[in-house]
């Protein structure tokens, strides 16, 4: 019980500085997914089971989204 | 037996903070997938181990399923962008 709240805390500072921090859309993207875990993980620890089976489910189709903007930004100079 | 439980949870949690950090410190954006999903599978093995609740198991799947959609998703986004 102790172990996944270190864990979520780890995962969620690490995603969320690297986020902020790197340049490349794609590499923002790969570090919101690491965020996205973190949170998840709060959520299982605190016992919201149902929760966190609808974000986990979720999660896909908002970067889903970013992907389609950001394929659509980065072809129209070309 | 409660040892030995407490062990694996531990190799779960430094596999994941450990693939977390490579992801975000390799250089080459396709090369920090590998990272990513090992991050992913070692959170869904730590979400399974250290929960009793049956519902968990319910919790994993969708994780699992939720995350190796994302990373495929953007894998092959990139990959159809840089073959154009």
């Amino acid at each position: 019980m102790d172990l996944i709240l270190i864990l979520a805390v780890l995962l969620s500072l690490i995603g969320g500085i690297a986020t902020v921090s790197v340049r490349s859309p794609f590499d923002k993207l790969i570090c919101l997914g690491i965020l996205t875990s973190g949170g998840v993980l709060f959520m299982v620890e605190k016992g919201y089971l149902d929760v966190a089976i609808c974000i986990a489910l979720l999660m896909p189709i908002g970067t889903l989204f970013i992907l389609l903007l950001l394929g659509k930004k980065q072809e129209v100079p070309k | 037996m409660e040892e030995s439980i407490m062990i694996v949870e531990g190799i779960c949690v430094v596999i994941a903070v450990y693939c977390a950090l490579r992801a975000v410190f390799e250089k080459n954006t396709l090369l920090k997938f590998p990272f990513l999903n090992v991050m992913n599978f070692a959170v869904t093995g730590a979400i399974v181990l250290l929960l009793p609740y049956p519902i968990t198991i319910g919790v994993a799947i969708a994780y699992f399923v939720g995350s190796t959609l994302e990373s495929n998703a953007i894998a092959s986004t990139i990959s159809t962008l840089e073959a154009i």
